[in-house]
């Protein structure tokens, strides 16, 4: 039997809202880029038998085209479904100290509120 | 036509390598936790045309059964593929700081190695696909929790 390599596998599929509006950015190259939050339930039964509400806040970032699509379509509340990867994040505080964060870098974002007439955002894959 | 609600939808999945032998603990109630990170590589093109590599680091958590099996089998530099969800943990630094970071609740953890003693791959066989809720959902048994890092 031949030898494996390691597959690459990191995909993440999330519906949610958003917790804020969208916030439109352009890099110094004019590269649109679109972050916002998303907030995700989950809906469990504690011990007591009763049932809780647990939200997980993920952080969304998107590119190109889909960036400015969804600027223009989404805004606070705004439910979607979004297709992506895990990614890491890196900066240094004002005091030196190095943090990072994970968020979802999305291919896809689709549209849920039904009064939005627009299609999907759908993003190219194209490492920035 | 009547009205949808949200789909509950999270869910993840990842192949990486552990960046250090599992931490495995137990809550004050006995439940069995396990805390590891994995580097998941990925590889692109740049603008120039030179091919790149790209590491992120997950934290993932594994309760109960599963956490004894990742504590029985899982070392520095193994290779699994994680399923799981998204959650996020939160605490406050010793000067008060709020901080919160993402991590991954892993519902099965398949040990992508090879010559381990363990006959097939499979290693949430014979434990519930879904793990049930350790005592106390979520946010409830990690409070004790440190830092994965």
């Amino acid at each position: 039997m031949s030898d494996l390599r390691i597959p690459t596998l990191n995909r993440v599929l999330l519906a949610g809202r958003l917790t804020r509006d969208p916030e439109l950015k352009f890099t110094a190259g004019g590269i649109a880029v679109c972050n916002f939050a998303l907030a995700v339930n989950r809906r469990y039964k504690d011990q007591t038998g009763q049932w809780r509400d647990e939200a997980t806040f993920v952080n969304i970032v998107t590119w190109h085209k889909a960036a400015e699509t969804i600027n223009k379509y989404l805004h606070k509340g705004s439910p979607v479904v979004v297709e992506g990867r895990l990614e890491s994040r890196s900066w240094e505080t004002e005091t030196g100290q190095k943090r990072s964060v994970l968020e979802v870098r999305a291919d896809q974002v689709r549209f849920l509120e039904k009064s939005e007439s627009s299609p999907d955002a759908t993003l190219p894959d194209d490492p920035a | 036509m009547t009205e949808l609600r949200l789909a509950e939808l999270n869910r993840i999945f990842l192949v990486g390598r552990l960046t250090k032998d599992p931490e495995v603990r137990q809550t004050t109630n006995g439940t069995p936790v396990a805390n590891f990170t994995i580097a998941v590589n990925r590889r692109y093109k740049n603008a120039a045309g030179e091919w790149k590599d790209e590491t992120t680091f997950v934290g993932i958590v594994a309760w109960q059964k599963l956490a004894e099996l990742c504590k029985q089998y899982l070392a520095k530099g193994r290779a699994v593929l994680v399923e799981g969800k998204l959650q996020s943990r939160s605490w406050e630094t010793e000067d008060g700081q709020k901080r919160s970071l993402l991590e991954v609740r892993a519902d099965r953890v398949e040990f992508l190695d090879r010559g381990d003693s363990r006959p097939a791959a499979e290693p949430a066989a014979g434990a519930p696909a879904e793990a049930p809720e350790p005592a106390g959902p979520t946010p409830g048994p990690q409070v004790d929790d440190d830092l994965p890092f």
